[in-house]
């Protein structure tokens, strides 16, 4: 009993500090992942919180509902459109850095090749949660956080596979290419069909149940069930949630209401929230500074040997890419100098550093070189991308967008100042002069702020549209909330309830598919202005 | 006052980049012409491919919310300018609805904005805009203005 309440502390202290840093980061220009690292960083020196942290831990526990939530949200179809390329990176690119980065470690480091091709192979995972988190609230194509993901989600399986592979042969040494391609494909293939299956399954019953709680079950024992299942078969958990969640999230919810969808996505973002706050807690908690110092030459050559092979793989496969597919899915060079440098290491390199056995000599070093790269990827490349995208002209909430929100946060602003004199000058803390004098300036400024926005549309018209969506979907929020009251005083029955709520639900998505197709295709049927 | 001046301009308007320019256009000719104004929005749902009926009623329905409302804007601008406007909002096949809608108010110009495809993921093509108007110069008697 005292070690579950123990265990119950320990969660609500990691969630009373996640919450602490995620409020906080709302006022500093820094990424959530990167503060939780640091303030992981400063519990861990001032050792007042001892969490360790294990592999299991993050495979199974965190690591599902973070493939699960990626791979659910992701576009299908603009994933089928890149799949060339995000294969290519995904697949013989891990491959290509893996054997790249041993090589360098070796040569640098002086460790030997078995030990670095296994290094290679578990930082070979990438993990944009920073990278795409910071996507989303730029603004960046879409195209381009789906090819970050994408090839994100199914490196993850890929190296994974390849690890446990050399691994294996850095134990045993001994080392079958054709053996070692068949287990690569079984492993691979295998976990595909478990979560093809499985997604699949779970994808009839979310088209047919019109029940949120019983959906949203099903997707939460899809996500850890497909990992434990294909794990059971000695075949890749990892990419079987992949496959689940890619099948669940296109298949099964084209058949869910809005309402089991927008259920759906809040908890996986939820979810995804709560696991991305601990994994990067505890990747800074247990950060050991002495023991990185110690191995400070190995883990320099081990960035440097990291980002020279994300170089090679990152110019050179989009390169051959496109020499064979002229069209589309060209990836544009800005786009490589992203994928390049977003190439951020986190929770797999990390998970699978830590299963690395003692019977390995180079066990501590390879653990140190892993914090070390990923330390170097968060902290790094993490607070530094924004100003690569904002340099290559990728951010398209640009400066007009900016004014626009600018501009209305000012009239927010007047009109709340202009609320709250009222309200002295009626509580008699205002003469009526002073009253009238402040309410005169007020006025002006709202009505100068009011030109200003009007001066926007004039020049960015395409706003304007944008704008009448926003204030659409607001409405519509504010209409559910209505009817939500409506409900509780008793006004309307549980069934009108459903039925007003499931409209406004199709009205909202609609609103999101006008905006998409604005955003991608400026509808291109019939796309005039 | 000629045949023509009688007849209607129709201005096709989305809400686009060029949309400004080309409602401006249009007050402009009707005034010089004198000659009455249409704005007119066409949207086509199918573009979101849907197979449920609630979700294509209820796309429709926004889209065309959308559409009064862009299209009420561009009245109160014409109408600032001394230019009284009418307005239409129609929904299907983009091309085919306006070309429909023209023959049926008899209309003397459509004026029609150019979309502007600077972002990365636009995918419009500004060929198709061009085409459409070579085919009506062709087919019609009506005068079709592009706005750049």
């Amino acid at each position: 009993m005292e070690e579950f309440l123990a265990a119950e502390t320990l969660i609500v202290i990691l969630m009373m500090v996640a919450t602490l840093v995620a409020i906080a980061v709302r006022r500093v220009r820094l990424p959530y992942t990167v503060s939780l690292v640091l303030v992981g960083l400063v519990i861990s020196l001032q050792q007042t919180l001892s969490v360790e942290i294990t592999p299991e831990l993050i495979l199974a526990l965190f690591v599902p509902p973070l493939l699960f939530e990626a791979a659910f949200h992701l576009d299908l179809k603009m994933l089928r459109d890149n799949l060339v390329p995000i294969m290519m990176l995904a697949v013989p690119g891990v491959l290509v850095s893996t054997l790249l980065v041993g090589g360098i470690v070796t040569l640098g480091a002086g460790l030997p090749l078995t030990a670095t091709v296994a290094f290679g192979a578990l930082i070979a995972a990438t993990d944009p949660v920073a990278v795409v988190a910071l996507f989303r609230a730029l603004g960046v194509p879409r195209r381009l956080a789906v090819a970050v993901e994408g090839e994100s989600l199914f490196n993850d399986g890929t190296a994974i596979v390849i690890f446990r592979i050399a691994l294996a042969a850095a134990l045993t040494g001994v080392f079958d290419p054709l053996t070692s391609l068949f287990d690569f494909l079984r492993v691979s293939v295998g976990g595909m069909a478990v979560g093809l299956a499985l997604g699949w399954l779970a994808a009839q019953l979310i088209a047919r149940l019109d029940d949120r709680l019983i959906v949203t079950t099903i997707t939460t024992l899809l996500a850890y069930g497909a990992y434990l299942i294909a794990e059971f078969f000695h075949v890749s958990g990892v990419l079987a949630v992949v496959v689940a969640g890619l099948v669940s999230g296109s298949v099964g919810l084209a058949g869910a209401t809005p309402t089991t969808k927008i259920m759906l996505f809040n908890l996986w973002e939820f979810l995804a929230f709560l696991a991305n706050s601990f994994v990067f807690l505890l990747i800074g908690i247990n950060v050991n500074l002495p023991r990185l110092w110690l191995n400070l030459w190995p883990i320099v050559v081990a960035v440097l040997a990291v980002l020279i092979s994300r170089a090679v793989v990152v110019y050179g496969f989009s390169f051959v890419t496109h020499l064979t597919k002229r069209s589309r899915p060209h990836i544009p060079l800005t786009w490589r100098h992203v994928l390049f440098w977003g190439g951020q290491r986190g929770a797999i390199s990390l998970a699978l550093a830590l299963t690395l056995p003692a019977a390995l000599p180079e066990q501590d070093t390879l653990q140190a070189m892993t914090f070390g790269v990923v330390l170097f990827s968060l902290l790094i490349q993490g607070t530094t991308i924004q100003f690569l995208l904002q340099g290559l002209g990728l951010i398209q909430l640009s400066a007009p967008h900016k004014e626009r929100e600018i501009r209305l946060g000012r009239l927010f602003a007047t009109q709340a100042g202009l609320r709250r004199l009222e309200q002295l000058h009626r509580e008699g803390l205002l003469t009526d002069e002073m009253w009238l004098g402040l309410r005169e300036d007020y006025r002006q400024a709202q009505e100068h702020l009011l030109e200003q926005m009007n001066q926007l549309f004039v020049e960015h018209v395409e706003m304007e549209r944008e704008m009448l969506l926003q204030a659409r979907r607001e409405a519509l929020q504010a209409e559910r909330g209505a009817m939500g009251d409506a409900l509780r005083r008793g006004l309307i029955s549980e069934d009108t309830y459903e039925e007003l709520v499931n409209d406004v639900d199709n009205r909202l998505e609609a609103l999101g598919m006008i905006q998409a197709a604005i955003h991608s295709s400026g509808q291109s049927k019939g796309g005039h202005q | 006052m000629t045949p023509s001046e009688s007849r209607p301009i129709v201005c096709a308007t989305r809400g686009g980049q060029a949309s400004r320019r080309t409602q401006e256009r249009a007050i402009a000719l009707s005034q010089e012409r004198g000659a009455p104004l249409i704005f007119l929005f066409a949207t086509d749902p199918s573009f979101a491919g849907l197979q449920d009926g609630t979700m294509q009623a209820a796309l429709t329905d926004e889209l065309l919310r959308m559409g009064h409302s862009l299209l009420c804007i561009a009245e109160a601008r014409a109408e600032k300018q001394g230019q009284e406007a009418q307005k239409a909002v129609k929904c299907g096949a983009a091309w085919e609805i306006i070309e429909e809608y023209l023959q049926q108010v008899n209309a003397n110009t459509l004026v029609i904005g150019m979309p502007q495809s600077d972002a990365a993921l636009q995918a419009s093509e500004p060929g198709e805009v061009h085409r459409f108007a070579e085919k009506l110069r062709q087919t019609t008697d009506i005068e079709v203005i592009v706005v750049e």
